[in-house]
C-alpha cells in the first residue's frame, strides 16, 4: 500500500510532534473493488433481460432460408443429398460428447463450432432441426423461390411451390402470374371455414352439451320426469346432428383443394390448403415486409390457441388465464388488504401486541410461495371445494365441481399470498398522510370515519395503488403454487365464455409462467419448443417488468409529494 | 362502521395467521397411535383351529380345523356361517393370505392345497354381500413315503410354487421340498406339475422345528429345536446351505417360539422362548454378493413365548402376543403401535386385509373382531428425522423415496436428506450473492454518485420481481449446458474479476490527481463496465488452457492424458459430476437473493445518520475508512437482516430448483451434483399425493417445517431492523 513510502525512515527530517498521514486517499482500491459487486449486479440483470429479449423477438422474426452445400470429400450427408435446406438459428461450440475427441481438438487449438438449422418438414423427415459442422460446409446460398410454409399440423414446410390442384386436375401452376394471389385467396376461405368450424363446433355444439348435462343432472336428482327430459333429450339431439353435418360439409371442403410442393430433396408432397395457415417466400422480403411478417407472427401468437401439443400456434388461453387469476386476485386482496391495514393503523391500539401482529403479518410475505400453495390445496380445494361440493353439487358428486383445483382458488391462494404487500404498503401510505390533515379534519368536526373515509383514504391511493400493484407482478410471475391449486398444461375451455354463467369459477386454467416449465421441462421435443418457451417467458417478462415500472414510478411520485415521511 | 373495520381487520389479520393453524391441524393425525376397539365376537363351534384367514373386508373370516374343517364366520350378522368339511385329517398347515390358499399335510405323507374363494356380491338393499367357498385339490405324495408331515410350508405365485415339508416317523426327520410348475400350453393355463424334488436333509444337522418358504419360491428356511435358523437357497437345480445363524445366540435360552415372514418376505420375525422379539433382513454385507439375513430391528420383549403371530398385508405392521396380551408392531420405525392384555386368550390372531380390522380366536372358541384405526403407522419421530434401517439395506440410513414400484415397497420418508438439500441450495446461493449483493450495497450507498441512484435502484427491483420460473428454465435450458463445459472459465472469472478490479484501483491511485480527477468519485462502477468485459472475455478463454495445466485424467485405455474437468473432478474427489448442479442453483438462485439483500442492506446503509459521516470525514478518514469503520459496524443490524431475509428466500425458492437440478435427495455438500429441497419435493410430490395419505400430511410436515425456518428467520431480521431504527432515532 503506499502507506509504506511514508513508514521509510528519514534520518534528516527534524522531529515531527504530528505523524504525517498517508500520501495518498487510503483504501481507494478497494473502492474499485467494491465498483465489482455493482457492475456484475447490473451485467446480470441487463444481461439476462438482453438474452430474453434477444431470444424472445428472434423467434417472431423471418429469417432466410439458406442451401447449405456440405463438402464433397465428407461422409455427412442429409436425407442422401449433399445440401441442407433451412434457416439458421445459431451457431454453437459443438458439443463433444466424447471426451477424447474433445481434448484432441482442444489440444490442436482447433475450433469445434456448428450451425444448427431449422430443417422442417417434420412429417417427411421426423427432426426439425439439423446440425452441421462449420467446418464441413463447402457455400450457402438463398434461392428466392423457396417457400416457407406453416401448417396446421407438423409445423413448418419449407419447398417449393409446384401448384393447386383441385379434383379434377390442376388449377394453377408455380410458374404463373395469378399462383399467388390465388394461393392466398383460397388460404383465406380456408381460414374463414376454420373459423366457421370452431365456432360450431367449440361454441355451439358445446351449448348442446352444456344443456344435456344440466337435464342428466335434473334427472339423476328427480327435479325432473324421465319423459320429459327424453323429449328435450331427442330435441337436442336432433339440434345436434345438424350442426353436426354442417361442421362436417364444411370439413370436406377444406380438402377441395391441394397445394402441391417440392421439398428441397426433390420429393413432391400435397397438403389440403384448408391445413395451411400462412406461407411467404423468406428470401424474396424486404425489410418492411420482414416487419410485417414480424408484427403478424407476434399477434398470431398472442391471439391463437396453441397446437401439436402447445408447440406450436399462440398462448392465447395462458395469457387470458393468467389476465383472469390476477384480475380476480386484485379484486380478493384489496378490499381485505385496505380493511386490515386501516384497522392496523388506525383503530388498533398500538401495543405490543399490534406491533408482533404488524411483524407476523410483514413476516408472511417472506413465507415460500409453496407453502400458500399448500394451505390453498388443504384448505380451500379439499376442504372448502369438498365442503361445497357436498351441499350444493352433490349430484354431481363423486366427480368434484369445486373439490378440485380451479381458478377461484387459485385466485384465492394468491390473494392470500399477496395480502401482506398489501397490508404493508397501505400502512405505509396511512402513515405518510401528514398529522395535520387529520388533526384539521377532525377539528372541522369530522368523525373518526369520515376523516378515514375523505381525507385519509384518498390521499394514500397512489400507495395503495403501489401495493397493489407489486402484489399483481407476484402474482402474475409465481407458478409453484399454482401447481398444487389448479393450472393446467391445456384448459379445455376459458374461465369465461359465452354459456352461461358465463363466469366459470370452478374451471382449470393456463398461465404464463407454468406454460414455460411445461413447454421446457415436460414436452417430448424441449428442442422444437425452445423458441416457444422464449417467447412465453419474453411476454412474461414484459408484463411483469411493465407492472414493477408502474410501482415504481407511482411510489416516486408519492415520495415527491410527501417529502416529510422518511426510513 | 368503526365496529365494522374492527371485526373485519381481526378477522384479515387472524384468517392470515389461521394458515399455521390450518397446515399444523393437518400434521397431527401423523402423531397418534393406533386406535383399537372391540367391534363384536361371535361364538364359533370348537376344534383345532390351526388358521385364521378372512376376506379384504373382514366381512367373512373362516377357521381352518386340522380335522379338515373349514368354519365361515359372518361378522356382519354375527353367526357361523358355512362348514366345508373334507373328510380328511390333516397334521400341519400353513396359509399363503396372499394367494388365499391353505397348504395341508397328512400322517401319511401327502400333501393337498385348499383354495379358498371369496365373491362378492349387491343384496336387494344395496349392501355388499360376501360369500365365500373352500376347495380342497386332490393329495399328491411328497417326500418320504408315508412319513408323517409335522411342518409344511408354500410359496410362489400362480405358475410355479415351492412347497417344503418337514416330516418325522421311523425314528429320523427328513426336510424335502417339491417345485410345482404349470406347463403353458397354446390353449390357455395347464394343470400344475411336479417339476423338481429336493431332499434337503443333508444340509441341515440336528432336530428340525418348523419350515418357511420364500414368497419368491427361491428360499426355504427351517428352525432347529437348538434355536438355529437354516437359510437354503436355490442355485440352479438344486438347495444349497447359503446361511446358518442363531437369531438369540446372545441369550440363555436361544430357542426360537414363532418364526414369520413380514409382507414382502424379505424380512423375518424372530419371537423367542422369552419373548424377545427381533427382525432380521435379508440384505448384501459388506464383502458379500449374496444376500444374507442380518438383524436390523430390536422391539421390547413380550412376557413370555410368542404363541400368535400375522402380518398385515399393506405394510410392514405384525401383530403377535403372548397369551393374553396382544401387540401390534410396526417393522420400519421399530415402534409398538399398540398394546393391550386382552380379557381372553389369544390362540390365533388376524390383521384385516385393509389394515382396519383385528381379528381374535381365544380359548374359549369365541372369534373377536377389533376395529383398527391406523392410517399412518409408516410414520414417527424417528422415521422422519432419525436412522432407520430398511429392509435390503446393509445399514441404517437417511433416505427419501416415498412410493415404489411394487405392493410391498417400504416407504421411506426420512425429511433430513430433504432438509440437507434445502441447505445446500441456500449455502451455494448465498455464497454467490452476498459479496456481489453486500459490495453493491456498499457502493450504492457511500460512493456512487447521487445521478445514478435513481436508475440503480429500479434496476435491482426489476431483478427482485423476475419470476422464478424464468431464472429456472434458464438456469435448465441455457446455464447449465454452457457451464458443464466450461467449470475452468467460471473459476479463472472468478479469480481474476476481482483481481482485476484491486489491480486496476492501485494502478489508478499510483497516478498523480491530474490523471485520477479524468475519474469522477461516484463514476468508477461506469468505468470499470470495459475492463469488466475484457476480463470475463479473457478468463472465459484461459479456462481451456487453465483446463489443460490443471484437470486431466489418464485414460485407461491408452495412458494419455485428457483434459476434461467433468472427468477431473470425480477422478480426484470420488463425488459425481452432473450437467444440473448446485453450481447452476447458486448463480440462478443468486438473481433472486442479490436484489432483495442489495435493497435492504443499502436501505440500511443510506439512512446511517449524516451527522456520523459528516464528522468522519471532518476528522481526516478517507471515504473507505468512513464507509468501513463508521458506516458498516453501525449498520450492522441492518445488514444482518438483510442477509436473513435473503436467507428466507433461498431457503423457499421453489421452481428454481425444480427446474435446474436432478431433484435427487442426496445427503453430500458436493457442489457438482444435484439435490432436493423442501420446497420442490412438495411441488414435486404433493400434486400426486392422495387426499389425507400418510404422504400428503409428510408434505404438510415439510411446508410446516419451511413456514417455521422462514417465519423464524424474518421475525429475527424484522425484530433487528425495528432495533435498528429506534437506534438510528436516538443517534
Amino acid at each position: 500500500m503506499s502507506t509504506s513510502v511514508a513508514d521509510r525512515p528519514r534520518p534528516s527530517a527534524p522531529r515531527r510532534v504530528v505523524p504525517e498521514g498517508p500520501k495518498r486517499t487510503v483504501g481507494e482500491p478497494k473502492v474499485w473493488l467494491v465498483s465489482v459487486g455493482l457492475s456484475l449486479g447490473l451485467l446480470m440483470v441487463v444481461g439476462l433481460l438482453g438474452l430474453i429479449i434477444k431470444n424472445g423477438v428472434a423467434v417472431f422474426w423471418p429469417r432466410r432460408v439458406a442451401q447449405v452445400e456440405i463438402k464433397a470429400d465428407l461422409p455427412f450427408s442429409f436425407q442422401n443429398q449433399k445440401t441442407v435446406t433451412g434457416e439458421i438459428i445459431k451457431r454453437q461450440e459443438r458439443l463433444a460428447v466424447d471426451p477424447k475427441t474433445r481434448a484432441k481438438a482442444l489440444a490442436q487449438s482447433q475450433k469445434l463450432t456448428e450451425i444448427q438449422l431449422y430443417v422442417g418438414n417434420k412429417d417427411a423427415w421426423n427432426q426439425n432441426f439439423v446440425f452441421v459442422d462449420d467446418a464441413a460446409i463447402a457455400g450457402k446460398t438463398y434461392p428466392r423461390e423457396l417457400m416457407k410454409i406453416e401448417r396446421m399440423e407438423y409445423g413448418h414446410a419449407i419447398g417449393m411451390p409446384v401448384a393447386i390442384n383441385d379434383q379434377n386436375g390442376l388449377v394453377s401452376e408455380a410458374g404463373d402470374p395469378g399462383f399467388f394471389a390465388k394461393l392466398q385467396a383460397l388460404t383465406h376461405e380456408a381460414s374463414e371455414r376454420r373459423e366457421r368450424i370452431k365456432d360450431i363446433e367449440k361454441d355451439q355444439i358445446g351449448a348442446i352439451n352444456a344443456q344435456m348435462e344440466k337435464l342428466r343432472l335434473e334427472q339423476k336428482t328427480g327435479d325432473r320426469s324421465a319423459a320429459a327430459t327424453e323429449e328435450k333429450m331427442k330435441k337436442l339431439q336432433a339440434d345436434y346432428e345438424v350442426l353436426a353435418k354442417e361442421a362436417g360439409a364444411l370439413r370436406a371442403q377444406q380438402n377441395d383443394y391441394q397445394f402441391v410442393y417440392r421439398l428441397p430433396t426433390g420429393v413432391e408432397r400435397t397438403v389440403p390448403v384448408g391445413q395451411v395457415v400462412s406461407f411467404y417466400y423468406p428470401n424474396q422480403l424486404s425489410l418492411l415486409q420482414r416487419i410485417g411478417w414480424f408484427m403478424r407472427n407476434l399477434w398470431s401468437f398472442v391471439v391463437e390457441e396453441p397446437r401439436e401439443a402447445n408447440t406450436e400456434g399462440g398462448i392465447f388461453p395462458a395469457i387470458f388465464g393468467t389476465f383472469v387469476l390476477t384480475i380476480l386476485m386484485s379484486a380478493l386482496v384489496v378490499p381485505f388488504g385496505v380493511l386490515a391495514a386501516i384497522y392496523l393503523r388506525e383503530y388498533a391500539t398500538q401495543g405490543f401486541f399490534v406491533r408482533s401482529v404488524r411483524i407476523a403479518v410483514n413476516n408472511l410475505a417472506g413465507v415460500p410461495s409453496i407453502v400458500f400453495g399448500v394451505f390453498g390445496l388443504g384448505f380451500f380445494v379439499y376442504l372448502t371445494g369438498g365442503t361445497v361440493d357436498q351441499l350444493f353439487f352433490s349430484a354431481k358428486l363423486p366427480t368434484p365441481t369445486f373439490g378440485t383445483g380451479g381458478i377461484l382458488w387459485a385466485s384465492l391462494t394468491l390473494a392470500l399470498m399477496t395480502v401482506p404487500v398489501v397490508i404493508v404498503a397501505t400502512e405505509e401510505a396511512l402513515t405518510a398522510v401528514p398529522r395535520g390533515m387529520r388533526e384539521a379534519s377532525l377539528a372541522c368536526g369530522a368523525s373518526k370515519w369520515q376523516t378515514i373515509q375523505r381525507i385519509i383514504l384518498p390521499s394514500s391511493i397512489p400507495g395503495i395503488l403501489t401495493g397493489l400493484i407489486l402484489a399483481m407482478a407476484r402474482g402474475a410471475g409465481e407458478v409453484a403454487p399454482l401447481m398444487l391449486v389448479g393450472v393446467v398444461k391445456l384448459a379445455p375451455s376459458l374461465p369465461l365464455d359465452l354459456t352461461p354463467p358465463f363466469v366459470h369459477l370452478e374451471r382449470k386454467f393456463m398461465h404464463l409462467g407454468f406454460h414455460i416449465y411445461d413447454l421446457g421441462f415436460q414436452s417430448p421435443d424441449s428442442e422444437a419448443a425452445k423458441p416457444m418457451v422464449f417467447a412465453t417467458t419474453f411476454l412474461l417478462i414484459l408484463l411483469v417488468v411493465v407492472l414493477n415500472l408502474g410501482a415504481i414510478f407511482l411510489r416516486e411520485r408519492i415520495r415527491r409529494k410527501y417529502q416529510t415521511a422518511a426510513f | 362502521m368503526a365496529q365494522f373495520i374492527h371485526v373485519g381487520g381481526v378477522l384479515v389479520v387472524s384468517a392470515v395467521l389461521g394458515i399455521f393453524v390450518f397446515i399444523f391441524s393437518q400434521i397431527i393425525p401423523l402423531m397418534r397411535g393406533a386406535e383399537v376397539q372391540e367391534m363384536t365376537s361371535i361364538p364359533v363351534a370348537k376344534g383345532d383351529y390351526a388358521v385364521l384367514g378372512a376376506d379384504e373386508w373382514s366381512a367373512l373370516p373362516f377357521l381352518a380345523e386340522l380335522s379338515g374343517k373349514v368354519h365361515f364366520v359372518d361378522t356382519v350378522r354375527g353367526t357361523e356361517a358355512q362348514v366345508v368339511d373334507f373328510g380328511q385329517i390333516f397334521t400341519a398347515m400353513a396359509y399363503d393370505a396372499s394367494n388365499q390358499q391353505i397348504v395341508v399335510g397328512t400322517a401319511d405323507g401327502k400333501f393337498g392345497t385348499i383354495r379358498i374363494r371369496y365373491s362378492t356380491s349387491l343384496d336387494e338393499e344395496g349392501a355388499q354381500k360376501v360369500e365365500g367357498d373352500a376347495k380342497l385339490d386332490p393329495l399328491a405324495a411328497i417326500g418320504r413315503p408315508g412319513a408323517a408331515i409335522t411342518s409344511i410350508a408354500l410359496g410362489g405365485d400362480d405358475n410355479s410354487k415351492l412347497i417344503g415339508v418337514i416330516q418325522a416317523g421311523e425314528g429320523k426327520w427328513s426336510v424335502h421340498a417339491v417345485r410345482l410348475a404349470r406347463k403353458r400350453s397354446l390353449l390357455g393355463g395347464g394343470e400344475l406339475k411336479v417339476d423338481g424334488e429336493f431332499d434337503v436333509t443333508p444340509l441341515i444337522p440336528g432336530e428340525p422345528q418348523t419350515i418357511l418358504v420364500t414368497a419368491q419360491a427361491d428360499g426355504i428356511i427351517v428352525t432347529m429345536q437348538d434355536g438355529t435358523i437354516h437359510y437354503l437357497f436355490r442355485a440352479g437345480e438344486e438347495f444349497q446351505l447359503r446361511q446358518s445363524f442363531k437369531p438369540f445366540a446372545d441369550h440363555q435360552n436361544p430357542r426360537i417360539a414363532k418364526l414369520d415372514f413380514l409382507f414382502g418376505d424379505v424380512s423375518l420375525v424372530v419371537t423367542g422362548d422369552d419373548g424377545e422379539n427381533r427382525v432380521f433382513s435379508l440384505y448384501r454385507k459388506p464383502g458379500d454378493d449374496k444376500r444374507t439375513f442380518g438383524q436390523t430391528k430390536e422391539f421390547p420383549n413380550l412376557p413370555g413365548p410368542a404363541t400368535f403371530y400375522n402380518s398385515s398385508l399393506r405394510n410392514k405392521a405384525f401383530l403377535t402376543g403372548s397369551g393374553k396380551l396382544a401387540s401390534l408392531r410396526y417393522s420400519t420405525t421399530e415402534s409398538v403401535r399398540w398394546q393391550k392384555e386382552l380379557p381372553f386368550t389369544v390362540v390365533e390372531a388376524l390383521i384385516g386385509g385393509k389394515y382396519n380390522r383385528l381379528l381374535f380366536y381365544d380359548t374359549d372358541s369365541k372369534l373377536h373382531l377389533f376395529d383398527l384405526q391406523d392410517p399412518h403407522p409408516e410414520v414417527s419421530f424417528k422415521a422422519l428425522f432419525g436412522k432407520v434401517w430398511y429392509e435390503g439395506y446393509p445399514a441404517p440410513a437417511y433416505e427419501w423415496q416415498s412410493t415404489g414400484g411394487t405392493d410391498e415397497f417400504e416407504p421411506k420418508l426420512s425429511l433430513i436428506p430433504l432438509i440437507v438439500g434445502t441447505f445446500k441450495g441456500t449455502l451455494y446461493a448465498m455464497i454467490f450473492a452476498i459479496p456481489i449483493a453486500l459490495m453493491a450495497a456498499l457502493y450504492t450507498s457511500q460512493f456512487l454518485h447521487p445521478n445514478f441512484k435513481g436508475i440503480v435502484k429500479p434496476t435491482m427491483e426489476i431483478m427482485a420481481s423476475l419470476p422464478s420460473v424464468v431464472l429456472g428454465f434458464l438456469a435448465a435450458l441455457w446455464l447449465a449446458p454452457i457451464l458443464e463445459t466450461r467449470v475452468p472459465s467460471i473459476l479463472c472469472i472468478v479469480i481474476l474479476v476481482p483481481g482485476a478490479a484491486i489491480l486496476f484501483g492501485y494502478v489508478w491511485s499510483l497516478q498523480k490527481i491530474q490523471v485520477r480527477r479524468l475519474i469522477k468519485p461516484g463514476y468508477e462502477f461506469v468505468v470499470f463496465f470495459p475492463i469488466l468485459f475484457v476480463t470475463i472475455w479473457a478468463a472465459w478463454s484461459l479456462g481451456p488452457v487453465v483446463e489443460r495445466i490443471f484437470f486431466t485424467v489418464p485414460d485407461p485405455a491408452t495412458g494419455e492424458r485428457i483434459a476434461d474437468f467433468r472427468l477431473w473432478w470425480p477422478y480426484v474427489t470420488g463425488a459425481s459430476f452432473e450437467q444440473r448442479n448446485s453450481l447452476v442453483v447458486g448463480f440462478m438462485m443468486g438473481f433472486a437473493v442479490i436484489p432483495i439483500i442489495f435493497t435492504i442492506s443499502e436501505d440500511a446503509l443510506s439512512n446511517v445518520p449524516v451527522a456520523l459521516v459528516s464528522g468522519s470525514l471532518a476528522l481526516g478518514a478517507s471515504r473507505w475508512q468512513t464507509a468501513t469503520r463508521v458506516i458498516l459496524p453501525t449498520a450492522s443490524a441492518g445488514i444482518f437482516s438483510a442477509l436473513m431475509i435473503g436467507l428466507g428466500r433461498a431457503v423457499g425458492e421453489t421452481m428454481i430448483v425444480v427446474m435446474a437440478t436432478g431433484n435427487t435427495p442426496v445427503m453430500d455438500w458436493n457442489i457438482f451434483s444435484g439435490m432436493r429441497t423442501l420446497s420442490a419435493n412438495i411441488a414435486v410430490e404433493l400434486p400426486e399425493a392422495p387426499h389425507h395419505g400418510t404422504l400428503y400430511r409428510t408434505l404438510f410436515l415439510g411446508a410446516m417445517l419451511l413456514f417455521l425456518m422462514t417465519f423464524f428467520v424474518n421475525t429475527v431480521a424484522e425484530v433487528m431492523r425495528q432495533h435498528l431504527r429506534d437506534r438510528y432515532k436516538t443517534i
